[in-house]
């Protein structure tokens, strides 16, 4: 009997088809991403089993932090602009183009507003590493917070209110920001929270 | 890998003519296909993919101009008062209708378990539903001291969708059963 000879095959492999997929999945993951944004402070959102996702555009964000910091964010660009302008006005301080420019991609913010300039000259490392102390509300109220929460929705009046507490922070922190709200008749705001599985 | 051919000096055979080497077109894509993975991941792990969600709170609006004879007022009994303290504790009385010197008014604590909070709830559901025909006719009043967690009110207004309670509302504590409960639980409620 001859010997059977078994051919040899390649081990190559078409890997055009993977190719294919592998990018098709990379130009979905590029298009439907939203990076997430810098944490200025770690918040733990009580969860809840609201269903409502949060708005995609034009929202107005409060984070309270566990001690009660206060800190604010718009996520429009153009409107962070707007709103530095007509803080520049209300409050007498020249904004350098490069200050402007450090301002419009900062995301979230927590400080006295006489003390951004100097903030906002920083690098944003150093700007990552500054532990902020958040707006105040002290017994006199909090007359920045509601020139912020007045301002920016005259720049834009659809803006939503989102407020983003810690699920230990007190209640009397949430308190005072929701009387500063309404002195400024913003009797509508969300609450955001993580989604709970399953009703307990 | 991919390679490639590069002829050389092939054409200097006399008057032959000159025949470029036919090449394969085929590429080696193992190399791309680890990018376009490697690329993946990384995007992958950068997405945030939950969304939080939101719960829409909306307050009585701070009018002055409203005079409070113009609004009929609540019947006490139609409600159930909840105050949030510390310590996750719910503190929950009925107020009655009327007040008088022989009134007494229990008060009991609670956790946010189902079989706390909820129990109570539902309880007062169907008291009020005996009591006046309808299930909805609860109001609830939510009254959180300022040592409350906002964890807590989150719990409460859940509470209040997954029972159905479609009339409730965040109060500030302040008329004078709630001083009572207030300085009875060792809190101030400012």
């Amino acid at each position: 009997m001859p010997k059977v000879k078994i051919p040899r095959k390649s081990t190559t492999i078409d890997m055009t088809a993977m190719c294919d997929v592998a990018f098709l999945l990379l130009t979905f993951f590029i298009l439907t991403t939203k990076f997430r944004a810098q944490e200025v402070v770690q918040i733990e959102i009580p969860p809840s089993t609201a269903q409502v996702p949060i708005p995609d555009k034009d929202i107005m964000m409060f984070n309270i932090a566990t001690d009660g910091r206060i800190f604010f964010g718009l996520d429009d660009q153009n409107t962070r602009l707007k709103l530095l302008d007509r803080l520049a006005n209300a409050y007498q301080i020249e904004f350098t183009p490069k200050q402007k420019d450090a301002f419009r991609t900062l995301e979230l913010w927590g400080m006295d507003i006489r003390l951004l300039p100097g903030f906002l000259d920083k690098d944003p490392n150093e700007r990552a590493n500054t532990i902020q102390p958040g707006l105040k509300i002290d017994t006199t109220g909090g007359a920045q917070i509601e020139d912020l929460i007045l301002f920016s929705r005259q720049e834009n009046n659809n803006l939503r209110i989102a407020i983003k507490a810690d699920k230990s922070t007190e209640y009397k922190s949430f308190d005072k920001l929701i009387e500063a709200l309404q002195n400024r008749k913003v009797n509508k705001f969300n609450i955001v929270t993580s989604a709970r599985a399953g009703k307990e | 890998m991919a390679e490639m051919n590069i002829p050389q000096g092939g054409g200097k055979k006399g008057h032959k003519k000159v025949r470029s080497k036919k090449m394969s077109t085929r590429v080696d894509l193992t190399a791309m296909v680890d990018l376009g993975f490697l690329l993946i991941t990384f995007f992958m792990l950068a997405t945030t993919f939950n969304k939080p969600k939101t719960m829409e709170v909306n307050k009585p609006a701070k009018e002055d101009k409203i005079d409070k004879k113009d609004e009929p007022p609540i019947k006490m009994s139609k409600t159930v008062s909840l105050m949030l303290g510390d310590n996750d504790k719910v503190y929950w009385y009925i107020s009655p209708d009327e007040i008088d010197a022989n009134t007494q008014l229990t008060l009991d604590s609670v956790d946010y378990s189902p079989t706390g909070l909820r129990k109570v709830i539902q309880r007062r559901q169907n008291e009020v539903q005996a009591q006046w025909g309808k299930k909805d006719d609860l109001f609830v009043m939510i009254k959180p001291l300022p040592k409350s967690k906002v964890k807590n009110t989150v719990d409460v207004l859940d509470e209040m969708t997954i029972n159905g309670v479609t009339r409730y509302a965040i109060l500030q504590p302040n008329d004078p059963i709630d001083s009572l409960v207030a300085l009875q639980v060792g809190q101030s409620r400012k």
